[in-house]
């Protein structure tokens, strides 16, 4: 039975389909803000445009079931301030938490080989920032337990 | 390198040889030739005999990027292709919206040099500096949107950026596209080209990243550019909002200067019909954008009722509009839309097609042509059923679409009967929507552009924009060079020409702020205006060798001889004597010879450009 944990709230970076236009740039500024530099393979967003009308964001959505963690086989991840946390010293870059996310909010970094998760850029998501269309936005969300 | 902004290597790809080899980019050749248009120019002087035909397995194709590709910069969201276009014969470039070309950077490539010919149906897969010759066989003949989506699955990346052609470029289609996710390398027979090579798609992805030379600077101009962006009316409200087709009632209505029955008249009494406004209201889905660019322009339309309900398409832009619409005399939106979604899926030009068509239209009524020769089909303007029909049946190159295929200047050569008079193209390519009779730079523009009828060389904006006197004569030269030099450079940093209302029609101090924080040059506006002189002097050096001279340097008949009609630019027009004033003074200011056309010696060697000046001589040229 699920239960709402009334103290505790989770982010969520919402999107919407209808104000998207497909412009990225919430992808280059995501990886401007992480890594100073530009790139979509360093983006922890990504959004795909599957014909004239149809686009998807692909983005950790802290989603209640945690397939990364329990993917994990070195324990890696945890759950830390409405963020999942990888501990580099753990992690063998096995890839299995990619695979695991349905959301396809996982990627390993293509040097450091680490899996990288939206972490809200400290609490002011650059992504939602520099949305020119208000296509996203960050809200929080009751945290749902079983 | 010591510039940021490139990635240091071109990668040329021999399809006959199935093998790759990479051409070093200097911080000097850099400096020199920016990228893109720069870059690409060079390449095809140096490495295309002009003389043989456009579809000779020598020809080479170039898929470019400027340094402003990869990163955040507004409008930069584009990759540049070109080659010697089998429409036009001369050198010709295409630039199109798509985030491959940030690809191209991330995969550590500063562009493709595409030469040879494949014996098999082939698509090119580059990966972080890895090019695997993959077969197409099972592509050939397929759409450009279902190639895109079977190299996706087969790659199995729905995120991978594929650029494709369609039946139309397999079937040489002289004006046949490149297109990418739904935007078009639209004009001059890319795709063609990418064709004869029997090259499907090109698709790209890389790891890496691009950089700029000073963040903070760039950051700085970043900001500028916000503040800036919303005090321009077109790119804060227009575009945003209606994107190109709000000038249908700008330019159709206020100007009468929307060519339309084939530029029989250039006022279309049924223009609110066909306007902007009418189309983001009953047709409008959604703002799409090029890749980076907070703008948006791009707009997914679809027909919610009537005869052609359903059909739905990113775009029609303004210019197809003009040419599917006025241009053939149809009003009808819901053939509009459906006209542009299967020209983009055929893979072939809007424009070049409309003008085609409406072309066929006059012949037609005019009785050069009979239904005889058209297997039955009234040809009449209005005819929206035979505009959308003739699509397909151009990209296979059945009954007379494959003399439409051949574009309106080869058609009107083999129809007669004086029809070449208004065959509305200027050295093969045809005229878009911007009148060459009610803008007096648009009649020299046309007449010395690179590209032929072409409106991004010059521009019409600054026209429109009251910059430059429409009507004036004195000083056009002048302006036309100034807008051209403009185009230039914002064609080698791939950058779209919506900048000009925001950093200058011709180039400005506003263009050097821009350039300097992302690549490190520390330009000034002089060098600058050097290097897009430099580029614009050997794309004139090529097509100088494939036979072009003064005399090719000029419009249709119907410009020059017959007035606008009516409507509010009644009686406009440029005739032979005014036209040749004009060139008389822009061959002066350029610094070429004004009986040939040709660049002279000296401004070629004040460009830097000696090898050329030696190339012209050797090849029986005197400059």
């Amino acid at each position: 039975m699920s239960v709402v944990v009334a103290q505790e709230k989770k982010p969520l970076i919402r999107f919407d389909i209808k104000k998207c236009a497909f412009c990225k740039i919430c992808e280059l500024s995501c990886s401007k803000y992480h890594y100073k530099k530009f790139g979509d393979s360093i983006s922890r967003i990504t959004i795909i445009r599957k014909g004239p009308l149809m686009f998807k964001c692909h983005i950790c959505t802290r989603c209640e079931k945690r397939f990364c963690i329990t993917a994990c086989p070195t324990k890696a991840l945890s759950y830390k301030g409405g963020n999942i946390v990888v501990d580099p010293k753990l992690c063998n870059s096995c890839g299995d938490c990619v695979k695991a996310c349905p959301f396809h909010g996982i990627k390993l970094h293509p040097e450091t080989k680490l899996p990288i998760i939206c972490d809200l850029c400290d609490g002011d998501p650059s992504c939602v920032k520099d949305c020119p269309k208000g296509a996203l936005s960050l809200v929080w969300l009751p945290e749902v337990r079983k | 390198m010591k510039y940021s902004g490139y990635k240091g290597r071109v990668l040329a790809i021999n399809l006959t040889t199935k093998k790759t080899s990479t051409i070093e980019v200097t911080d000097e050749f850099a400096r020199k030739y920016i990228g893109g248009n720069g870059f690409a120019v060079r390449y095809l002087f140096d490495m295309v005999d002009p003389r043989m035909d456009a579809f000779d397995v020598t020809n080479v194709v170039a898929m470019m990027t400027g340094p402003f590709q990869g990163i955040n910069s507004p409008t930069a969201g584009k990759y540049y292709m070109a080659t010697k276009s089998p429409l036009t014969n001369g050198y010709f470039d295409s630039v199109s919206g798509g985030f491959i070309g940030a690809q191209i950077k991330y995969a550590g490539y500063d562009g493709f040099l595409i030469t040879g010919k494949a014996d098999k149906p082939t698509y090119l897969f580059v990966e972080d500096g890895k090019v695997e010759f993959r077969p197409a066989e099972k592509l050939w003949g397929k759409l450009t949107g279902e190639t895109q989506e079977m190299i996706k699955e087969e790659v199995g990346d729905p995120n991978l950026c594929v650029s494709a052609i369609g039946p139309a470029g397999e079937n040489l289609v002289r004006y046949a596209c490149v297109i990418t996710e739904y935007r078009a390398a639209g004009r001059g027979g890319v795709g063609a080209v990418l064709g004869s090579k029997k090259l499907k798609a090109i698709a790209v992805r890389g790891s890496g990243t691009n950089e700029v030379a000073d963040p903070e600077a760039y950051e700085a101009w970043m900001r500028w550019y916000k503040e800036e962006a919303k005090k321009v009316p077109g790119i804060a409200v227009g575009l945003p909002t209606y994107g190109t087709p709000a000038l249908v009632a700008s330019i159709g209505k206020m100007l009468g200067a929307m060519g339309s029955y084939n530029h029989q008249t250039e006022f279309f009494q049924n223009w609110e019909n066909i306007s902007g406004e009418r189309l983001k209201k009953e047709f409008w889905d959604k703002d799409t954008a090029c890749p980076a660019c907070p703008i948006a322009c791009s707009k997914v339309f679809s027909a919610k009722s009537g005869k052609w309900k359903g059909a739905i398409s990113e775009g029609p832009e303004y210019e197809t509009i003009y040419s599917l619409g006025s241009m053939c005399g149809i009003d009808d939106l819901g053939a509009i839309i459906k006209g542009d979604s299967l020209c983009d899926e055929w893979g072939m030009d809007t424009v070049t097609y409309g003008v085609m068509v409406s072309f066929l239209m006059e012949a037609y009524e005019k009785g050069l042509i009979t239904k005889e020769n058209t297997d039955g089909v009234e040809f009449k303007f209005g005819n929206d059923d035979a505009m959308i029909a003739y699509i397909e049946k151009t990209a296979k190159r059945e009954g007379i679409g494959n003399l439409m295929a051949e574009g309106s200047l080869r058609a009107a050569r083999v129809i007669g009967g004086g029809s070449e008079r208004f065959a509305i193209q200027v050295k093969g390519l045809e005229i878009p929507g911007h009148s060459a009779r009610a803008l007096r730079g648009m009649a020299l523009g046309y007449s010395t552009a690179t590209r032929g009828g072409s409106h991004h060389d010059p521009r019409p904006t600054g026209e429109y924009a009251g910059a430059s006197d429409r009507k004036a004569v004195e000083g056009k030269a002048a302006w036309v060079i100034g807008t051209q030099q403009m185009t230039t450079i914002g064609d080698s940093l791939v950058n779209c020409h919506f900048l000009e209302r925001l950093l200058g029609f011709t180039l400005t101090q506003k263009w050097v702020d821009m350039i300097n924080p992302v690549t490190g040059f520390g330009y000034t506006l002089e060098e600058l205006t050097t290097v897009a002189e430099r580029i614009l002097d050997l794309e004139r050096s090529f097509n100088v060798r494939t036979g072009i001279r003064r005399k090719d340097d000029t419009l249709p008949r119907r410009f020059l001889e017959e007035p606008i009609p009516e409507g509010p630019s009644q009686g406009m027009h440029t005739d032979e004597p005014t036209l040749n004033r004009m060139l008389d003074e822009f061959y002066a200011l350029k610094g070429w010879d004004p009986k040939t056309g040709v660049p002279t010696r000296e401004k070629l060697v004040r460009m830097g450009l000696e090898d050329v000046a030696d190339c012209l001589i050797k090849s029986g040229i005197s400059c």
